[in-house]
């Protein structure tokens, strides 16, 4: 009888072990990926912000070539400045849809100023800005892969039981804008 | 699925280089116990607390330090901010797509085609380019080289492809740098007699030992690290077309005849002293094949 009852607790204790094992294993593993997704968006913001950083001195070399495109100068100013002033992630991600667009168009008018394109100031400025542009491309997609692994982990048996108990919902993937995929079309006007 | 077997393969890495180092420790303590037993048993204590210290000092610095052991071997500079600015920012940008800290770049002055990575884990990291690969390539297919060198930074082949070299291949190393100097060093031909003498011994010591420890590296090496690292570099850039068309100039325009180590071959992204040859002591599969396999994905 006493080894019956023994024997019991110890199946008993194991199980307790084990059920404790899976819960923590699978615990830790949500807190990890949604962390991950954090991360991966400061990564974003990091980049986001040294291309904001970048554009007074690329205004700056470019007006004194570019006297006659005051208006792709004043589209990329307005643009920073929203983006400086964003403050949750999804205003963020629009003004840098906004910022990306006028900077492609201001970099392709300067094709038409070989004065400026052969500048050493605006040649570092344009690779560090296409440098920045192909790192937030990659920041991106770190990001949705993060997103989706997460995802997919508390919406499939079992990350779904806890997600519920952690209150853990679905994040959103960073898409970017329709009008940010088309190639920009620079009119060749007079 | 390919998940668990990238985890996989971090966890072979590091078992590994454990064993590696193990089997090291064991087998250079067993060989100076040997030599003393023989040499007189009275001090074959003695021997074996000696050779313990310098063991346990190899395999500590072969861990920690083998990344700059390379590095120096191979005369790479570190990759200067102004000049290589469109360089450093390709590795920037694979790191951050990698989900890993941005590695140091450094620059091998050579006109052949080639690149590598070192170090003991994602944190402790060096990448190498040499001028060549820099000069002939473009934007999408260096990408798709660093993809391939951070898929190895990412999934510790660092840690034992450089273990392996060192710990293993310090001999052969040893030797080609002693070789190197000897003979570009032509200024120092006044030194004392006695000193060269023992150089020239010492050399001709190593020499001799060299290719057995090169035939060590290359036989503890597997040729399939490269096709995952390519599969790496594919699923970071999402553009396998990049790296095949880095593959292609690379098998067009390289001469196989870059002076480095044999034992450090093996780290590099082509190999660096043979051509597209297939051989059994090859340390990498035949780009045809790397590039067929790329196209198809």
């Amino acid at each position: 009888m006493v080894e019956f009852i023994f024997g019991l607790v110890c199946i008993v204790g194991l199980l307790v072990l084990a059920l404790l094992a899976f819960v923590a294993y699978y615990y830790n593993r949500i807190i990890v990926l949604s962390n991950r997704i954090d991360n991966a968006w400061s990564q974003i913001d990091v980049q986001l912000k040294k291309r904001a950083d970048l554009v007074p001195n690329l205004v700056e070399t470019v007006k004194g070539y570019m006297k006659h495109e005051k208006d792709a100068i004043k589209m990329v100013t307005d643009a920073r400045a929203k983006m400086m002033g964003a403050g949750t992630v999804e205003e963020k991600m629009k003004a840098h849809g906004e910022l990306t667009r006028a900077l492609k168009t201001i970099l392709a008018l300067a094709e038409n100023y070989p004065q400026l394109r052969a500048s050493e100031n605006f040649r570092l400025l344009q690779e560090q800005l296409e440098g920045i542009e192909s790192k937030i491309a990659y920041a991106r997609q770190f990001y949705n892969d993060s997103v989706l692994s997460y995802n997919n982990m508390i919406s499939t048996i079992p990350g779904v039981w806890f997600a519920g108990f952690m209150g853990k919902t679905p994040r959103k993937y960073f898409e970017i804008e329709e009008e940010e995929r088309e190639s920009v079309k620079v009119k060749f006007e007079e | 699925m390919e998940k668990v077997s990238f985890y996989d393969q971090i966890e072979k890495n590091k078992r590994d280089s454990l064993l590696l180092m193990l089997g090291v420790f064991v087998f250079l303590l067993a060989f100076a116990w040997l030599i003393g037993e023989l040499y007189d048993p009275a001090v074959a204590f003695l021997f074996l607390f000696i050779a313990l210290i310098i063991t346990l000092l190899h395999i500590f610095i072969s861990y920690n330090y083998g990344d700059i052991i390379v590095l120096s071997s191979v005369n790479a500079r570190p990759a200067d901010e102004r000049e290589h600015i469109y360089l450093i920012n390709t590795v920037e940008g694979l790191a951050i797509a990698a989900g890993i800290p941005t590695p140091k770049v450094y620059v091998i002055d050579s006109p052949e085609m080639n690149a590598f990575a070192t170090g003991k884990d994602p944190q402790h990291a060096s990448i190498a380019v040499t001028t060549g690969l820099l000069e002939n390539l473009n934007r999408k297919e260096l990408e798709g080289v660093i993809g391939h060198e951070m898929s190895h930074i990412k999934n510790y082949d660092i840690r034992f492809a450089t273990l392996v070299a060192v710990l293993v291949g310090i001999v052969a190393i040893m030797s080609h740098m002693l070789l190197r100097t000897y003979r570009f060093g032509g200024g120092r031909r006044d030194s004392r007699k006695g000193e060269m003498g023992v150089i020239i011994l010492i050399g001709f010591l190593l020499a001799i030992l060299a290719p057995v420890f090169t035939r060590l590296v290359q036989a503890m090496i597997s040729r399939k690290r490269e096709y995952l690292a390519d599969a790496g570099s594919a699923e970071l850039t999402r553009y396998p077309e990049g790296l095949a068309s880095a593959l292609e100039k690379i098998k067009n325009i390289n001469t196989g005849k870059m002076p480095v180590s044999e034992a450090v071959s093996h780290l590099f992204f082509v190999d660096p002293t043979r051509t597209a040859l297939d051989s059994m002591f090859a340390t990498h599969p035949p780009i045809e094949k790397r590039i067929e396999i790329l196209r198809s994905m």
